[in-house]
């Protein structure tokens, strides 16, 4: 199959091809003519991000990786109100951090079509919450449109920016895990002349400060406008093509799905050979189109909502049907759980129990079943990838505070450094929050240098935060430490790449996807800033990065040590592609004690402890050669010994 | 064909997201409406990992809901166990019998249970098929490790009612896999192929 950057560019009208949800989303704003893409990645919604950084430069977009969602925001919202098509992505939590401009910029609407793409992680399998972001956009008062399948995301973000333009509103396109990572069959339509051609688009700002300056004075107009639009666009969507009524017209029973969970739906009544129902299938959960509603209640004698997560449709629907004095028994959320994600099952579960018929499948016997596998089954959380330089400053710094500082530590693949045997992360908020809280707990626990009352206990307060979480929004935090005189260690993970969501590059990569943009070392960044001791270390060198941080520790004020060394799983992927080899480390039998220092404390996931033998082991399919366990063993019992695989 | 479900089940690393890819491809050259659903992110580095395979005529969602998955793949057996449930009665569980021990275990915090155990539940509590054998050594035999997940996917089309021609699913790696790597990955897919007859009988 060709590569997913070539398909996405196809100029093959009607061709049938395989597309993850967010890279069919892509390919939509491609088709819909989008001239300046900006966004931060964060799981789920980062492949479309870097789909777009795959293709901009053929499409003639300008694309970034911004350093944070909020700045991300102000690019392309910015590029919208010079009249471009424009759109930014992030992750649920990442709305947060764009929150400010978004709530504030709202009323001063657009020129050109503005689309922010927010993928949900219900059930959070990559997040540190579950948060709906339809309820954000009923608080905001924008339009919210959900896809059912991939096809559909791809049509609904060409819609998304027609939408926005017509009534020059903002427009969210909200996916789920389940969307952003579904890969479905999709079929690829137009693409502009000017995208074809790679012609770059450019805008222009037409000066308006009654508009554009948020004042009070004008600030105070903004609101009804926003009312007003939103209710216009509520009239609008009784004729949207992404929402529509299926099934028996007489039927007496009806069912209101929104979004994925329209998929859920379908599933579950072909599962139970339920036919006699009706369907209000959503396209758009706010503001839910009230003439279609209407149109759908029409016979019904009882409805069902199912919805993911937070009762937003179905609070909508309530509140009006009481205000027209329906009475019909209106289920929701007593039916279907507000919390984790949607699955079959769920749907099936709440429809039987609506209709009052069984479930195809017995599924507490299931369970019954299953609870006896369960006490059989060892955990296997997501680990630190063998090589990560970071299990190695970890290691460091553990053994230079003896393990009994408090380590404040922040997003992205290392937050994994919670788990035994590391253990050397304490606290885990939000992007950048790992220096804000060292700051808080170093004011609470000894006091600030300034001051002259101190605590007689000092407590050692170490933490750690990515290269791209530093740039995001540790920058604010680090100087607010430096101005205050906290009195902590802040250890920099830099791998050169925004690791979790795929090797995105940000500042301290320099490299862009076109090219060559502007390196910021982080040591530059915190001398200008003032910090107190500012070193770097090569974490592949576990006694010089134990003895730096030592040195670090005994400096009063901010130190920054800024472990540097790349992303392992990046770096191996790019030996691999050039046909590169590394040593591949093996125990000694002779050497080796059964000490399990490298299990115990190092922990590296290709080491093994083999039983019979009672000594350890290395899987030489998962050692990509860094040697720390070399460097870690009190009796030199790891050897390289063979160049590894290609 | 209404649906036919498949899961995926390994440990983060070991090709899972590559091999539902590649039968995803192959179903939607036979014409069928697919569904693949994956997780990114943390969840996949070393950790416990599961993707979904479906395509027919009627799917829709893209996770394949407990009890209702015609065939297992899985790249190691205790990833195979951990979502058994997923497994419809009579349904057929592809085996890389080859264990990856995790952490915990070696840290003596977690057991692994014996392999004899886990054929057991498959075979005794959950009627299932079991189609085990330590596809790894296979792979080395086609020349590298890292064609387990094609060995496996070789085992999967010959189960019996496989939908997929096992020739249209070679012809996908084939134009997915680097063209360097092409045939040692065909010798993998014969392996794996080979493999499955031998314990089918065919």
């Amino acid at each position: 199959m060709a590569k997913v950057s070539d398909i996405v560019l196809w100029d093959k009208p009607g061709e049938k091809v395989l597309l993850l949800g967010n890279q069919a989303i892509a390919r939509g704003a491609l088709e819909a003519n989008i001239a300046v893409y900006a966004a931060y990645p964060g799981t789920p919604s980062s492949e479309l991000t870097d789909t777009m950084a795959a293709v901009a430069e053929k499409a003639g977009v300008y694309m970034e990786y911004s350093t944070n969602e909020k700045v991300a925001f102000e690019t392309a919202l910015a590029a919208a109100w010079s009249g471009l098509r424009a759109m930014t992505a992030m992750k649920h939590v990442g709305l947060n951090v764009a929150a400010d401009t978004f709530m504030s910029a709202v009323g001063m609407g657009v020129e050109g079509g503005f689309v922010i793409m927010v993928a949900d992680d219900p059930s959070m399998w990559s997040s540190q919450n579950e948060q709906d972001t339809r309820v954000y956009a009923k608080f905001a008062n924008v339009p919210v449109l959900e896809p059912a399948d991939p096809h559909e995301a791809k049509e609904m973000t060409k819609y998304a920016f027609e939408l926005s333009e017509k009534f020059k509103h903002f427009v969210i396109l909200r996916t789920t895990t389940r969307t952003s990572h579904a890969r479905g069959d999709v079929v690829l339509g137009e693409l502009p002349e000017e995208i074809k051609q790679g012609k770059r688009k450019f805008g222009k700002f037409k000066k308006d400060p009654s508009r554009f300056v948020d004042v009070p004075a004008n600030a105070r107009n903004f609101h009804p406008i926003i009312l007003e639009k939103i209710e216009k666009i509520r009239e609008e969507l009784n004729n949207c093509p992404f929402n529509w009524i299926e099934g028996k017209e007489d039927a007496k029973v009806g069912i209101i799905a929104p979004g994925l969970s329209y998929a859920y739906v379908k599933e579950a009544l072909a599962w139970l050979g339920v036919d006699n129902v009706k369907i209000l299938k959503l396209g758009t959960p706010f503001p839910v189109p009230y003439g279609l509603l209407e149109k759908f209640l029409e016979g019904l004698e009882k409805v069902l909502i199912v919805e993911e997560l937070e009762p937003v449709v179905e609070e909508q629907v309530k509140t009006w049907a009481y205000d027209k004095g329906i009475t019909i028994p209106i289920h929701g959320k007593d039916l279907v759980p507000r919390i984790y994600e949607m699955t079959t099952r769920r749907a099936v579960t709440a429809i039987a129990k609506f209709l009052g018929v069984e479930t195809p499948i017995n599924f507490e016997e299931l369970d019954a079943k299953y609870e006896k596998v369960k006490p059989l089954l060892p955990p296997r959380p997501p680990s630190l990838c063998p090589a990560c330089p970071h299990r190695n400053s970890f290691y460091a710094i553990k053994k230079a505070t003896k393990g009994k500082a408090i380590y404040p530590s922040d997003i992205g693949c290392y937050t994994l450094g919670l788990l035994p045997p590391l253990q050397a992360v304490d606290t885990t908020v939000a992007m950048g929050a790992s220096i804000g809280i060292a700051h808080g707990l170093s004011i609470a626990q000894n006091g600030s240098l300034s001051e002259e009352q101190k605590s007689p206990e000092k407590q050692v307060i170490v933490a750690t935060i990515g290269d791209s979480t530093f740039y995001h929004t540790g920058l604010p935090a680090l100087a607010n430490a430096i101005y205050n005189r906290s009195n902590v260690l802040v250890v920099v993970l830099d791998n050169l790449v925004t690791a979790m969501t795929g090797d995105q590059p940000n500042p301290s990569t320099g490299q862009t996807p076109h090219g060559m943009g502007k390196r910021i070392p982080i040591e530059d960044v915190a001398k200008a800033m003032g910090a107190d001791f500012v070193a770097v270390v090569d974490p592949y060198d576990i006694k010089t990065t134990y003895e730096t941080m030592k040195k670090a520790l005994e400096v009063e004020g901010v130190s920054v040590v800024v472990a540097r060394q790349p992303c392992a799983l990046y770096k191996v992927g790019q030996m691999r592609r050039r046909g590169m080899t590394w040593p591949i480390y093996q125990v000694n039998e002779e050497k080796c004690t059964g000490c399990r220092v490298c299990i115990n404390a190092y922990g590296c996931p290709a080491i093994y402890w083999d039983e019979e033998k009672r000594q350890a082991r290395v899987e030489p399919t998962m050692c990509w050669g860094c040697g720390g366990c070399a460097q870690v063993c009190p009796f030199g019992a790891f050897e390289p010994v063979k160049e590894g695989a290609e | 064909m209404r649906e036919y479900n498949i899961v995926i089940t390994g440990v983060g690393g070991q090709g899972v997201l590559t091999a539902a890819n590649i039968l995803g491809w192959a179903a939607l050259r036979a014409g069928y409406k697919v569904r693949l659903g994956e997780v990114h992110g943390m969840s996949q580095r070393f950790g416990s990992v599961i993707s979904y395979v479906r395509f027919g005529e009627d799917v829709y969602g893209s996770m394949v809901p407990e009890g209702k998955a015609d065939v297992m793949l899985s790249f190691e057996p205790v990833e195979a166990l951990r979502y058994i449930n997923y497994l419809k009665e009579g349904g057929m569980a592809v085996i890389n019998t080859k264990p990856i021990v995790p952490v915990q275990v070696s840290m003596g915090m977690a057991k692994y249970p014996s392999l004899d155990e886990i054929r057991r539940i498959f075979e005794e509590d959950f009627k299932a098929k079991w189609i085990g054998f330590n596809a790894e050594e296979l792979a080395e035999k086609a020349g590298h490790v890292v064609t387990t997940n094609t060995v496996l996917i070789g085992a999967l089309t010959q189960i019996p009612e496989f939908p997929l021609d096992a020739e249209h699913v070679r012809e996908v790696i084939k134009i997915s896999v680097p063209p360097k790597a092409v045939d040692v990955n065909m010798k993998a897919f014969d392996l794996g192929i080979q493999a499955a007859k031998d314990i089918l009988g065919l």
